[in-house]
Order: C-alpha cells, then structure tokens, then sequence
C-alpha cells in the first residue's frame, strides 16, 4: 500500500510505520510484531528503507523484554542490509555497524564498514557533540557496548547538558534521543546529573507525535526502568 | 583563564562604561525636574540612578579598572548623588514609607563608595531592629538584595544566609530544563545578592556551585542564541562569582560582537530606537550588566 506520493515521503513514512511496530512489540500492544510484511504494511522497497533507517532498534523488543525476534523480521533487516548497502562515511555507519552485530548474533553474518573514530566533545564543545550522540541513539540498547559508548560514558555531564538544551529549544526529538542516553547511562552504572523520571515523564506530556520518539522515550523508560 | 575572554570582558566594560558616561554627558538618566521623594513611577528615573550607581561601585570596588574608567566611575556616582540630593530624597523616601526597601538599596551602592547620609543611617539602623521590616512579605531573590545592603552597609541585623538562599528557585536546585525567561533573573540576582557581587563566592552554598556549574553553561547556551543579550550578559556576571569560569567563551565573542560602535549593547534582537533618550531607557540597564559583567569577569581572573 502506498503511503506517499514521492519514494522519500514514501520511505519516511515507512520507517514511521515499522517505529510504530517496533513500539507495539516493546509495550505488548495486542497482536504486536516487530515489523514484518503484513496487509497494512508498506510497499516491499518501502518497509526495507524504513527498516533499515531504523537499524538496531529493530531488535529493541528481543534487548530489553527477551522477547525473541520473529526470524521474517530478522530477514527483513537482512535484505535491508543487502538492498541498501552501508556507504563508508558518515558517523551513522555507527548504527550499521550495531546493526550488523545484532544481525550476526541472529545467525545474519554481515559486515558493516569501519566507522570514523566516535565524535568528541573536545571537538566543538557540548552542543555540538550531544546532537550527533542523538543521532546514535539507536545505539543505546542493552549488551551493545564500544567505542561511542564509551564516549558517553566518558561525558555524562554533555549529554545531560545537551538534553537539558534540547528540551529548552523545544527540540523533542533531540531531547529524546538524548534521555535514551541518559537512561542507558543509568542503566550500565553511570549517573545521571539529571534526574530521569520527570524528565521522561515530561517528554511524553509534551511529545511530537512521531512513533520514532515515541520508541526513544519507551526505550529510554526501559532502560531507566532497568 | 581564557586570554580572549579577559580580552572581551575588558573591551565590553569600558565601552559600555564610556557609553553610559556620554549618555549622562548629553543629559540622559536624570530625574524630572518635579520629582520628589514620592515618585510614582521609580522604574522610569529613580531606579536607573541606583543601577547606574551600582556599576560604578563596582568599578571602584575592584583594582581592575584603568584611571579614566575609575574617573568615569566617579562622575556617575556623583551625579546620582547630586541627583537625590546628597542622600536627603531617599531619606525623606524611606522615612515616609518605613516597610520600603527601595531607598535602602540604592544608598548601598553609595554607601559602598563612601558616600554618607547620616540621618539616614540612623534611620535605617532604627528600622533594621524592628520586627516589621525583615517580615515584609517578599520574593525570595529579593530578600537576599536586602539583607545583602543592610550586611554591606554594615546594620546590625546577622541573617541566615543557606535558609535565605534554599527559599529561592535556585535554593531548590530545580530540573534545570524547565527554567523560563524571567525566572533566569530570579537565579541571576539571587547568586549576586548571596555572593554579594562575586566578593563573597564562598557565601553561596557549595551545592548551588556544583549545580551552576553543570546547568549554567546550557542557560547561557539558550539565551544567547535567542540574542537576550542582557539575560546572557547576567548570566555571565553568574558566572564571574563562581571561583572558576563554566561558560564557553563564545558567549563573550558575541556579546561583543552585538556592542555598537559607540557602546551601546543592545538589551536583545529589537531594532535599537533612533529616539536617543528611549534608547538610552531601552538599554542603560544592559549596560551596567556590560560593565559588571566585564569588570567582575576580571576581577576574578586576578583574585
């Protein structure tokens, strides 16, 4: 079913439909699947962009409830890879490389190229800094750990700024990703200058509607949670 | 510290200390000819005098200031002084309304620099032992500005500094993305009134410093990019009463880059008027923040 009338609203679109699965699978949503072909689904080349924008996330449900990832959607996430190969710039060959390495666990051996060397705050200070750790959110998930986590957990206190800024600027999305961090941080034993539960609380009073900050925020609730 | 940002600090106090001067040369900032001890609206004249005041003070108060801007400082001093009639309107002020606070914290800045009203300070140590004065009803920022003037002007009154301090929005370490607008200068005047301008650092409770210290640089951050350069130019002065800097230097880069040529630091983003007695109202007050925030940047680097 097409969702848009032009492939990038089209792919958009798709990648808010399979957040929208990848939620109802985490919250046990009745009749709730990680994204998987279905009559209400998006178009083939659509649901394989979205799942692929959506990376690690995909396996968000098995990480933080143990709940096994259906193997159609571990093959969707597969032929994603393989429609879309990872392109060797950028720092969110970051995701591709978690994606990859969940992929492999799942008995998907695929290979992701080597990412640039993680974004620091000594760089171009804070603001910056925490904005592109929001991009690699995806990243907070239970048993991924590296380089870039490292880096968070070097930076606590950027983070925590950077989310206290994203709130302040009305940037929910930002302010999302970045609480993620927060609770992953919290999570695996690094406190958080900021205090999690009225924050989060905050960000689902004041959210943007997107499934995809949605599934930050939940992510975030369960990491925090845990 | 920053060679740069002492750099900037310098370059904003002396010429927003030069622009104020001017202004006051071309006859800006005085009181109506008819006014009196009951001015009805204080905002617009005499408040401007006691924040012009203040400037100067503190430009005396600390060693960093070179010979012409300590002269600078001198005259303004004089002519508020000259304005309220050697002391004797905020006198006649506080003596007609006792429960005012107003006129007590604008003698401060002259009592500061050796400036004396003697039945004033009579009168304000009479008031200072009654009950009734420290009971008023007040915001909590506001409180700390009136016992820090009764503690510089030396009444005899001993507060408790931590419980004035806890009562504050600050005092609660609050969730600090949920600060607004005008509850940024709660926070402002409550560390200046606590640490009485940066001399008292230690006067502020070490875990207010420890939470200015992670949330001041992201105030600061919001507050620039939306160019309140007089909220920025405060949050800075916050900043300069802690024992080290936390702001990034790019704050001071464009709170430079936003002063005009001759000195005028606009209060925000608005077109400045070309009326220049509107200008001079629009703005004095974001030119005493330049000046402190300059000067006591400075200070602190040299303490």
């Amino acid at each position: 079913m097409p969702f848009a009338e032009s492939p990038q609203r089209e792919f958009a679109a798709a990648t808010e439909w399979a957040a929208g699965r990848t939620l109802d699978a985490l919250t046990g949503a009745e009749g709730a699947a990680p994204p998987t072909p279905a009559p209400a689904a998006p178009e083939p080349q659509a649901l394989l962009a979205g799942v692929r924008v959506l990376g690690p996330d995909v396996f968000a449900p098995a990480l933080l409830t143990g709940a096994p990832t259906p193997p159609e959607t571990t093959e969707i996430v597969a032929e994603a890879f393989r429609v879309f190969p990872s392109d060797e710039s950028g720092i969110h060959t970051w995701r591709d490389r978690a994606t990859a390495e969940l992929l492999t666990r799942a008995g998907y051996p695929v290979s992701a190229p080597t990412p640039p060397p993680p974004p620091d705050p000594g760089e171009d200070g804070w603001q910056h800094w925490s904005v592109r750790m929001a991009q690699l959110s995806c990243l907070a998930l239970p048993t991924l750990d590296g380089p870039v986590h490292q880096r968070a957990r070097e930076h606590p206190l950027a983070l925590a700024r950077g989310a206290a800024r994203a709130v302040l600027r009305r940037d929910h999305r930002t302010s999302a990703r970045l609480v993620r961090w927060l609770a992953w941080l919290h999570r695996t034993g690094t406190p958080s200058t900021l205090e999690l539960p009225p924050l989060l609380r905050q960000l689902a009073l004041t959210g943007d509607g997107t499934a995809r900050s949605a599934l930050d925020l939940t992510v975030a609730a369960h990491l925090a949670a845990g | 510290m920053n060679p740069a940002v002492l750099g900037d600090a310098h370059r904003l106090a002396t010429r927003a200390l030069e622009w104020l001067h001017t202004a006051h040369e071309q006859g800006h900032g005085a009181l109506p000819p008819d006014g009196g001890a009951d001015l009805s609206d204080p905002d617009n004249a005499y408040k401007p005098i006691g924040e012009c005041a203040l400037a100067a003070s503190l430009v005396l108060r600390e060693t960093v200031s070179g010979p012409t801007e300590r002269e600078r400082a001198r005259v303004l001093l004089d002519f508020g002084w000259q304005q309220l009639r050697q002391g004797e309107l905020l006198y006649e002020r506080q003596f007609r309304h006792m429960l005012l606070s107003d006129p007590l914290e604008t003698y401060l800045h002259f009592h500061r620099s050796g400036y004396r009203h003697p039945a004033l300070d009579e009168l304000l140590s009479g008031l200072d032992g009654l009950r009734a004065t420290h009971a008023v009803e007040t915001m909590p920022n506001r409180r700390l500005a009136i016992a820090n003037a009764r503690h510089v002007i030396g009444l005899g009154s001993r507060p408790d500094w931590d419980a004035l301090a806890a009562a504050t929005w600050l005092g609660a370490r609050p969730e600090p993305w949920a600060i607004d607008w005008t509850t940024g200068y709660s926070v402002t005047h409550t560390v200046f009134h606590l640490t009485d301008w940066g001399a008292l650092p230690e006067r502020l409770p070490a875990p207010l410093r420890e939470y200015l210290a992670a949330w001041l640089p992201v105030w600061a951050d919001i507050w620039r990019e939306t160019g309140q350069w007089d909220l920025l130019g405060e949050l800075l002065i916050v900043d300069a009463c802690l024992p080290e800097p936390v702001c990034d230097p790019q704050n001071w880069e464009q709170l430079v880059a936003a002063q005009r040529a001759d000195g005028l630091l606009p209060r925000d983003l608005d077109p400045v008027d070309e009326d220049p007695e509107r200008a001079f109202k629009d703005n004095e007050h974001t030119a005493v923040v330049g000046v402190l925030a300059g000067t006591l940047t400075l200070a602190r680097a040299l303490r």
